[in-house]
């Protein structure tokens, strides 16, 4: 394809196409990056939409399934994916990447994992309520702070135990079950959700039903790299959170256009006759009658249901008023066409007398033939192909990607007023903390100290693998490293930092080379698992403090671009470095600071072992 | 003789499928992966490539990898020898 050629929806689902249900990861990986080799400002606006995904265990692989899914719905996808482990800092931090990106979807992906670390922060471990509040309070802060400094729609999953438990068949007695913290967080963020116009519950328990548990999850990548979500679990949730895209991208689909003959019931009216056709309580017959509800609940949420098909009309409604089974009757229908001209064009009549885009209308016809034509005629219109077999009608028809509503009906206001009463009575009531509070709860401790021999092997393994937060991502092997120390050309100080959840290990370095007056900051890097703990400032502050007490009137720094650093790109005029030119940052050692933050305590932490300390490793730090 | 043809067709197909899946995963033509193409060669082998790369063959030949081998199957050579010797003892 030239350049200069505006890329189409058909070109977006020609590449997805080539990614069958059921391949494994590496050809979505595939798939998306021919999508890359399309020209990005050749991309109508229309079709972009920019997906922000924050995730308590690692996305990265998830976006090129979620590119091909929404590729498949015609869309082009922008994606922002939140640095490891970092969902909350990004929400509470009115300045954060989050925000900046403008997304029109943020999906928070929370894995149990959470609940369950938390859980067993204590031995024997905690029950329910703590737990539950522990991981709310901060949660529905930060969806506070995007209320005011976000845009778009958030969607957040409810939570799944994600293996059989251990826990015994007296379990259902217990309210101190890890399943009963699993249900109980559920019920929380399904009461504290319903109240927000703009944040929506991902059944994420029910696409671990339909992929089936045991292929939800594989334990391997999760145990490696916090990849969580099997290949399988990962298409699965793309399909489903691509409707969310396509509805806040205004893109749903407003009108269902249904066929009669072998769609909403069996047989054929006019050979068949009132009496003949299937559509009753028993087989064949039935599985037209659920369809049918189907397509009701979607019509209670507000999306109009009309009918085209080539018939007698005078029969069709002959039917539609006396057939003892017919759910969808006129009174349920916005409009019909039922003639025997083509159907491209009465649907192009319909569009007209309903007000409806044909892009927000959707045919559902039985007959390929008839799909295959109107298709021809109106690119624009959506034709999924049916089942072939009408038992799977009303099984297949929930999962069409465009059928995702975002507003509301009278009846469902109502129920929010419902939910909007028993609020008073839940126990979690939303507090309002800042990011400040947060940190404040973490209950952080670091230990910062001079590099010795127990901490050399690690300060070298995290030189040489720290990608994000790395101000010159420069790499020193160990002799080179011994050299500079022994002869007092370099001051390598190393951080461990710990919170009330757990023990990072060493997860700082910094090296200072003195320079004249100034002492430079030769590098400066943490590990992705502790960035959004405020502990780098801790890090600068003890620097600056030995700096000063050794004569040095300045810190002078470089921000080192590496295309993955962008994380530490404000951390030097956040901390009251100036620009000096070729590169270099200056920050006098006149001025006062930076201070300690005073939520985090300095004290001796244990050393912990190099190999004990490898978690992040595979995914980098 | 009819198990050591079996064996070189089975050979075959296993270096096809890794082709293929190294191809997809580092978004290189089929052709060009190869005894050159390692962790070092390619910038695309990231450690969160390398992850998905080692599941996806777990999961295709039906084998685990041990923390080791996972260290060392940073190129084509390695991945095919070692592929090899499992689902020999496998036989």
């Amino acid at each position: 394809m030239s350049l200069e050629q505006r890329v189409e929806s058909a070109d977006l689902q020609r590449i997805a196409a080539e990614v069958l249900p059921g391949q494994p990861w590496s050809a979505y990986q595939a798939a998306a990056r021919q999508l890359d080799r399309l020209d990005r400002e050749s991309v109508p606006e229309s079709l972009r939409a920019r997906v922000a995904l924050l995730g308590s265990f690692t996305l990265d692989p998830f976006v090129p399934v979620m590119r091909v899914e929404a590729a498949r719905a015609g869309l082009w996808l922008e994606t922002y994916v939140a640095p490891y482990g970092q969902y909350l800092t990004e929400m509470l931090d009115a300045g954060s990447g989050l925000y900046r990106f403008r997304p029109h979807v943020t999906f928070l992906a929370i894995d149990s994992d959470v609940l369950w670390n938390q859980r067993w922060a204590e031995t024997p471990p905690l029950k329910s309520e703590p737990v539950v509040g522990g991981l709310l309070t901060p949660l529905f802060a930060g969806l506070d702070v995007f209320d005011r400094a976000g845009s778009g729609i958030v969607v957040m999953n409810d939570f799944v135990l994600p293996r059989r438990s251990t826990e015994g068949v007296n379990a259902f007695r217990s309210k101190g079950t890890f399943a009963h913290t699993v249900a109980h967080a559920n019920k929380h963020l399904r009461l504290r959700l319903a109240l927000r116009d703009h944040t929506f519950l991902f059944p994420l328990a029910d696409v671990v039903a339909q992929v089936g548990r045991t292929h939800a999850f594989n334990w391997r990548t999760h145990y490696r790299g916090h990849v969580t979500w099997s290949d399988t679990l990962m298409a699965a949730v793309a399909e489903r959170y691509v409707g969310f895209a396509l509805a806040a991208l205004g893109k749903a689909t407003k009108c269902i256009v249904l066929d009669l003959d072998n769609t909403l019931w069996g047989g054929v009216l006019g050979e068949d006759g009132p009496a003949g056709i299937a559509l009753g309580p028993q087989w064949p017959g039935s599985e037209f009658v659920d369809f049918q509800r189907e397509l009701l609940d979607l019509q209670r949420q507000g999306i109009l249901l009309a009918i085209c098909s080539k018939n007698n009309e005078d029969e069709v409604l002959a039917a539609l008023r006396t057939h003892p089974s017919m759910l969808i009757r006129e009174a349920q229908l916005a409009a019909y066409r039922i003639n025997w001209e083509d159907k491209a064009t009465n649907i192009r009549s319909l569009a007209r007398e309903l007000n409806i885009g044909l892009d927000h209308m959707l045919l559902l016809d039985d007959s390929p033939h008839e799909r295959a034509w109107v298709r021809d005629q109106i690119p624009e219109l959506r034709v999924p192909d049916l089942p072939a077999d009408p038992s799977m009608y009303a099984t297949w028809v929930g999962s069409i990607p465009s059928l995702v509503l975002l507003q509301q009906t009278a009846e469902d206001s109502q129920r929010t007023r419902q939910y909007q009463e028993s609020r008073s009575r839940e126990a979690y009531r939303g507090t309002v903390v800042s990011i400040e509070d947060f940190l404040r709860g973490l209950g952080l401790k670091v230990d910062i100290a001079p590099v010795d021999d127990d901490s050399m092997g690690r300060v070298v393994q995290l030189l040489a693998k720290t990608n994000q937060f790395n101000l010159t991502t420069r790499r020193h092997d160990e002799p080179t490293l011994r050299r500079q120390v022994a002869s007092g050309t370099w001051r390598v100080y190393t951080m461990r930092v710990a919170d009330r959840f757990g023990d990072f290990g060493l997860t700082g370095v910094a090296i200072l080379e003195r320079q004249g007056d100034d002492w430079h900051l030769e590098s400066f890097l943490m590990s992705c698992r502790v960035i959004g703990k405020s502990v780098e400032t801790a890090l600068l502050a003890r620097l600056a403090e030995d700096a000063r007490a050794s004569g040095a009137s300045a810190l002078s720094a470089e921000f080192i671009d590496s295309g993955r650093n962008q994380v530490a790109a404000t951390f030097l005029a956040n901390h009251g470095f100036t620009a000096g030119g070729a590169g270099r940052w200056v920050r006098s050692l006149d001025l006062a600071g930076p201070e300690w933050p005073e939520w985090i305590s300095a004290t001796a932490l244990s050393p912990m072992g190099v190999s004990t300390d490898d978690r992040g490793e595979r995914q980098g730090e | 003789m009819i198990e050591e043809s079996d064996k070189v067709s089975d050979q075959a197909r296993v270096a096809a499928q890794v082709r293929r899946m190294l191809a997809q995963v580092l978004d290189v033509p089929e052709a060009s992966v190869g005894p050159e193409l390692s962790s070092s060669s390619s910038a695309a082998w990231t450690s969160l490539n390398h992850l998905m790369l080692i599941s996806q063959l777990e999961t295709e030949f039906g084998v685990v990898f041990s923390n080791q081998e996972i260290r060392q199957l940073t190129s084509y050579t390695a991945i095919i020898d070692t592929l090899g010797r499992r689902l020999d003892s496998a036989r």
